[in-house]
């Protein structure tokens, strides 16, 4: 001890290096940063500063789509086509002039490639044998994009403005190919693209450090670096703000974020966040018979304390949501029908005829805040006659068990694969039983009619009838699924009072860096 | 040649005991690769990618075959070949160990040789309970105390990470040992700041070794205590420090050795709390992270490595006690 109070008097302290953000979070979850593979959150999150799409949503309002490297689109040869015309300024980190041939490059590689994040890209009826015939260089500035599946233009912009239509920079990849493997090897741990920075260093599971792109199309950032620290334990996150060695600290826990609100020189900045928790009850399960009764699904919404989860246990870092659609997306459903109301549960039990022994196991991850919710839900439950099994797993072991439907019941959360509103209604309205596992198929429910209202509404050109025919949708699944939608997150960062500029919009590749200040 | 021969086998066996064992986690790797959302054809191509439809024999044999050429594979987490990364977490967790280590040994040998000099006394009972409260209290809440006393309220220490933010990512670490790389790096600082930030981690481990080596060594060292050739030199006039230091100790240095080769082995693999309490790399993390993710090429790199550090510290800790006993020999 003595060693360290003499060595302690020897060292000066330096914080956080005044032009270097220092962002902590968990980065642990990382396995690629190539954008045609990385579909992780500490990746995605990354994507917006290092990468740009022809076409991204307005960080202000991100139902705006922008153009960001196209600089106008127009429609082209068919119905199921569009030019892009390039904007000639733009450049790519390296120096290296963007080029329609980037744009082919990075799109067919993509879908060739056909990592975690393509069926982004298949949505649109791409597959590795026609993406080559899909896209075409009219001239040194337009491209034009086709397209097989039955959707509209707009439909198709919200697909391109997704991470794993980002454009890279083909020549510069050329130089780091090996066997084959159009640069993959290479992008998992360096960038090569256009976005505000550029990976200097990235060391798994440690850091991730970018440095500034001055060539950026849309203008240097205001800050030089950006280290983001992989720092496991929230505790240790929150000690390092606190102190100044870190500026922004992710993934707070709701007491570390109540523990720090009013503290000087720190403040917590809160976002919408597209991410929504819904209980799925396997109507599949053959063995528990009762979860496949309408009956039980039914009072089992009026089991659930959504407000007790949403305020006391998880302090305000969730609001209660009743619907798939999050709050902020076109169309999303506001309504509220359901709160804890045992007597009515009891009531529906009754008349269904499932009054004795009625029991299920409910799968959880084994992380925070699930074994929170879990214990109010087997508390709620067990007042109105059903006993709760809670099984904490690995969340791999229980997308393996779903995967497989093999769950009775799970809590689970869903968050958006691109800004439209079809990536969740074909998860939880959409079951063809035809070898996707969309969520609606995962928890056993036959709805034939309500597919087809899915893949309707998807191909709706119009804008506002397409807002209609989701609201109708959602108040379906609201009412009658064996998906229980309760809350939507609300994403609460913890950061020093110096820090000034940061935005962040619903979806997680919505994390901007670039105006940045401190 | 037999000691090689041993130490091939042994470690074959490892990575096959290792391999069934993940054989039957629920884990599967081609989903925890993919992700919950992926496409059946990109799952169906990952799983292919990943051998995971050929038969166990199969699959281990190919594994086998890589290795013989030095290939210990890709990591499926960090994307990276298994090789490199060892390399780079190994010397971090290397130089944590060995300084706790080299603490540990002389605290705790100079603890035990105090309470064996007064055994019964109230010395002799405080130093039992340091060695008691070293190997009972949760390493990991120890460690968020000591960052929240000395690194957040008092400042007298770095705290998570390796190095000042200054620092970090800007030196270069050829080495992967960072009082290495900070003193090569010429920047004064860099290695104050590598000092400053190893002081709570060491000490962490410290406390977790120290009870181990007082305890084992106090134990040791009063059975020789109790043999005739200390009471023969008593007899002969021996003062009792003199007895302590020239007859039982060297007799008892054999038995010493192997308890510090031990604790030192548990130390090189079991440091993934002090890693994750401060943001350190480190081999025990690694394998954390790996287990997690069903990441089984980095599982079986990081315990073939795990098996060779026991093996060799084994075999090193035969020729110590062949040296400093002669009975052994």
């Amino acid at each position: 001890m003595l060693g360290t109070a003499l060595l302690g008097a020897a060292v000066a302290h330096a914080r956080s290096p005044p032009n270097v953000l220092v962002v902590v979070q968990d980065l642990d979850d990382i396995q690629s940063l190539d954008p045609a593979e990385g579909f992780e959150l500490s990746g995605v999150q990354a994507f917006t500063s290092l990468y740009q799409r022809l076409v991204q949503p307005d960080p202000a309002d991100a139902t705006v789509l922008r153009p960001i490297l196209a600089s106008r689109w127009e429609p082209g040869s068919g119905p199921h086509s569009l030019i892009f015309e390039l904007r000639a300024d733009a450049r790519f980190a390296s120096g290296n002039p963007l080029r329609p041939e980037d744009v082919i490059f990075s799109l067919v590689r993509a879908v060739k490639l056909n990592r975690a994040p393509v069926f982004i890209l298949n949505e649109l009826g791409w597959r590795a044998y026609d993406i080559d015939h899909q896209l075409t260089k009219l001239d040194d500035h337009r491209v034009e994009v086709r397209w097989s599946a039955n959707v509209g233009p707009a439909f198709v912009l919200s697909i391109l403005s997704s991470p794993v239509a980002s454009i890279l920079d083909a020549r510069q990849i050329a130089s780091h190919l090996s066997g084959g493997d159009n640069g993959n090897a290479w992008l998992r741990g360096h960038s090569a693209g256009s976005g505000p920075f550029q990976i200097r260093t990235y060391i798994a599971h440690e850091a991730l450090v970018l440095d500034a792109n001055p060539l950026c199309p849309a203008g240097s950032p205001r800050l030089g670096t950006i280290v983001i620290r992989n720092v496991a334990d929230a505790a240790v996150r929150r000690l390092l703000l606190e102190v100044g060695d870190a500026d922004i600290a992710r993934d707070l826990g709701p007491d570390q974020l109540a523990a720090l609100a009013g503290r000087p020189h720190l403040k917590i900045l809160q976002f919408p966040s597209a991410s929504i928790h819904y209980l799925l009850l396997n109507a599949a399960n053959h063995s528990n018979p009762a979860l496949a009764n309408p009956a039980f699904w039914q009072a089992a919404r009026w089991l659930i304390d959504y407000q007790t989860i949403a305020d006391k246990l998880l302090k305000g870092s969730y609001e209660v949501h009743q619907a798939f659609l999050a709050d902020g997306f076109p169309g999303a459903l506001d309504t509220t029908p359901f709160h804890l109301d045992v007597p009515r549960a009891r009531q529906i039990l009754e008349r269904a005829g499932l009054t004795q022994g009625v029991h299920f196991e409910l799968d959880i991850f084994n992380q925070p805040p699930f074994g929170e919710i879990a214990q109010s839900l087997q508390a709620s439950f067990a007042r109105g006659g059903i006993h709760i099994d809670i099984r904490p797993q690995l969340a791999s072991e229980v997308y393996a068990r779903i995967r497989q439907r093999a769950e009775q019941a799970a809590w689970l959360y869903w968050i958006p694969d691109y800004f439209d509103a079809n990536s969740t209604a074909s998860a939880f309205a959409l079951n063809r039983e035809d070898g996707v596992a969309t969520l609606a198929w995962r928890a056993g429910w036959h709805i034939p009619g309500l597919s087809s209202q899915t893949e309707g509404a998807r191909a709706e050109p119009d804008a506002n009838k397409r807002v209609q025919l989701y609201l109708a949708i959602q108040a379906e699944v609201q009412s009658n699924s064996p998906l229980i939608i309760a809350l939507q997150e609300r994403s609460r960062l913890a950061m020093r009072d110096n820090v000034q500029g940061y935005r962040q919009g619903l979806n997680a590749d919505m994390v901007y860096y670039d105006r940045v200040t401190k | 040649m037999r000691g090689l021969v041993s130490l091939v086998l042994t470690l074959v066996v490892l990575v096959v005991v290792t391999f069934l064992l993940l054989k039957l986690s629920p884990i599967d790797p081609a989903l925890a690769r993919v992700g919950d959302h992926a496409s059946r054809s990109a799952y169906l191509q990952m799983r292919q990618e990943l051998a995971l439809d050929a038969s166990w024999p199969l699959q281990l044999s190919r594994y086998f075959g890589r290795l013989f050429h030095g290939d210990l594979g890709v990591s499926l987490s960090s994307g990276q070949p298994v090789a490199d990364d060892l390399r780079r977490v190994w010397p971090a967790t290397a130089e944590l160990a060995t300084l706790a280590m080299a603490v540990s040994t002389i605290l705790g040998l100079a603890l035990a040789t105090i309470a064996v000099r007064r055994v019964g006394r109230l010395s002799d009972g405080l130093i039992r309970l340091i060695s008691l409260v070293g190997n009972s209290v949760p390493i990991f809440w120890l460690g968020l105390i000591a960052l929240l006393v000395f690194y957040a309220r008092l400042q007298w220490v770095g705290g998570p990470g390796r190095l000042d933010d200054a620092y970090e990512y800007t030196i270069a670490m050829p080495t992967g040992v960072v009082l290495f790389d900070a003193w090569r790096s010429g920047m004064p600082g860099a290695l104050v700041s590598a000092l400053s930030h190893l002081v709570l981690p060491v000490l962490m481990l410290t406390a977790y070794a120290i009870g181990n080596v007082t305890r084992l060594s106090r134990t040791t060292l009063l059975k020789e205590m109790t043999q005739e050739y200390v009471t023969l030199a008593r007899a002969k006039g021996a003062g009792e420090l003199r007895v302590l230091l020239h007859h039982v100790l060297p007799n008892a240095a054999a038995l010493i050795l192997t308890a510090l080769a031990l604790t030192y082995a548990s130390l090189l693999e079991g440091a993934v709390l002090v890693e994750t309490v401060f943001a350190r790399p480190g081999l025990g993390r690694y394998l954390t992270t790996a287990l997690f993710g069903g990441d089984l090429p980095a599982i079986l790199g990081a315990t073939l490595l795990i098996g060779a550090c026991f093996i060799v510290l084994n075999g090193l800790t035969d020729l110590l006690v062949r040296l400093v006993d002669p009975r052994a020999r």
